[in-house]
């Protein structure tokens, strides 16, 4: 146990819908002695356990390795997918960035191709269609190739390796003014075309994805960078810029 | 098909955006080195104007093809923000931006702002351009001796710059220029290509203000 460990009490507004179909509304809750040891969700933990001993309906988020590489997690805390520390999951957000006293809003990711299901948990589905309509190669690799048989630069390497480190979590919609899909799409086509393996089908990947992405009703970036600010594996913007010219050497040449 | 394709994605309503954009700042730059004469004196500025329009045929192109960018920039700017609000269905009870920069009030404001524009664009043509070009010169320096008339030139030419501030940046972004090595000398330009075109418009009607 660190010296610096304390514990804080919290005052909670949470978005509570019962249903897709329901209106949804905000409720309040107080929380005491939460130890600031303690993870964003594991807080949650700790109130949802209130909520059923005390015969309530406990706050449904969504949730699963909690060690920040999932993509699973995530919510809007006071106005910022996943919270106010930069490169950051929920699940490894900590409570010691809260003071005692504070009322912390926790809202769902909000977009027309988000729909919520439950409080704070949301239909990120269409992303996984984006990743269906090209996310993959589908050229036969054969057998295990020779370590150094297909050399790659390694700059190419860690760039195609900074865009595969999306996890998909779907911040960059939440955060974005215009509800876009590019910095996860971008991120998509970014891996595998930097890649050898995914060169061969570069064109038709960037236009399946790209017209998958606009089908789900997501809007049109307009360059605000607020995605690549909150995404929690630092995704660079670099990646839309490279979607945009892979989809221009795909519809024109 | 492939074409319509194209433009009916949301990275191609981008590049109409940005390639119309970018013909509108080479036009920025021409009608600025036209008023550049103005340093000069008045009479250059007459002579220049008379010169032009004695090719009434350059005139008529010129004035065509920038109607049609001009529409095409303003049409799409508009389609986009209404299909982006209905894709940002709801707003959230916190409405924080998780990092401010010197330029983020530009970006949210691009549609207001380039309304704006449109209102001076439609006055500015108004007075001068469907004017009478013989007198066009006197037209200008009559204009700018009124107090109300420059203030509200300087301010049209603040919007513009703001305007600027994220559409310069944005515009390469869409063509795909984002490059470490480059970003510096991108991030540089931010800040000069609007403020180069600010001063060098402003500077006329306060020439004649205080002259």
């Amino acid at each position: 146990m660190s010296d610096k460990q304390k514990n804080i009490d919290l005052n909670l507004e949470i978005w509570r819908q019962k249903d897709s179909r329901a209106q949804g509304d905000f409720s309040t809750y107080t929380l005491q002695n939460i130890s600031t040891d303690m993870s964003f969700l594991e807080m949650l933990d700790v109130l949802n356990e209130k909520l059923t001993m005390e015969g309530g309906e406990p706050v449904a988020f969504d949730h699963d390795c909690r060690e920040g590489i999932c993509g699973m997690c995530g919510a809007v805390v006071d106005g910022i997918a996943h919270g106010p520390e930069p490169e950051t999951t929920l699940c490894q957000l900590h409570m010691r960035h809260f003071k005692s006293g504070d009322t912390i809003v926790i809202e769902p990711f909000r977009s027309r191709a988000f729909p919520v299901q439950k409080d704070l948990i949301v239909d990120r589905g269409a992303l996984d269609r984006v990743i269906q309509a090209g996310g993959y190669v589908s050229i036969n690799t054969g057998g295990t190739p020779d370590a150094n048989a297909t050399a790659i630069p390694s700059a190419t390497a860690e760039l195609a390796m900074d865009a595969a480190a999306c996890i998909g979590c779907g911040a960059c919609v939440a955060s974005c003014p215009n509800g876009s899909a590019m910095l996860f799409t971008g991120a998509k086509i970014s891996q595998l075309s930097l890649l050898p393996q995914g060169k061969a089908e570069r064109k038709e990947r960037a236009l399946s994805m790209v017209t998958a992405m606009d089908k789900e009703g997501f809007g049109n970036c307009t360059n605000e960078r607020e995605c690549e600010a909150v995404c929690p594996k630092g995704i660079s913007i670099g990646n839309i810029a490279r979607m945009n010219r892979e989809f221009v050497k795909a519809s024109f040449f | 098909m492939w074409f319509l394709h194209f433009i009916q994605s949301s990275i191609g309503k981008k590049w109409i955006m940005a390639l119309s954009g970018c013909f509108l700042i080479l036009f920025l730059c021409s009608h600025a080195a036209g008023n550049a004469t103005l340093f000069v004196g008045v009479s250059l500025f007459q002579a220049y104007a008379d010169q032009l329009h004695s090719h009434p045929l350059i005139v008529a192109v010129f004035s065509s093809g920038l109607l049609l960018i001009f529409a095409l920039h303003i049409v799409t700017g508009i389609l986009l923000t209404l299909q982006n609000k209905k894709a940002r269905n709801r707003g959230y009870k916190v409405q924080k931006r998780a990092k401010i920069r010197a330029n983020s009030q530009a970006s949210a404001t691009m549609i207001y702002s380039g309304l704006f524009m449109l209102l001076f664009v439609v006055l500015h043509t108004a007075a001068v351009s469907f004017g009478d070009h013989a007198s066009i010169g006197k037209t200008i320096a009559e204009m700018f001796s009124s107090f109300a008339i420059s203030i509200f030139y300087i301010i049209a030419f603040m919007v513009l710059a703001l305007h600027l501030s994220h559409g310069f940046w944005s515009m390469l972004q869409t063509f795909g220029v984002n490059h470490p090595e480059y970003n510096g000398l991108i991030h540089a330009l931010t800040f000069i290509v609007p403020v180069f075109f600010l001063l060098l418009f402003s500077s006329l009607p306060l020439l004649f203000l205080f002259h």
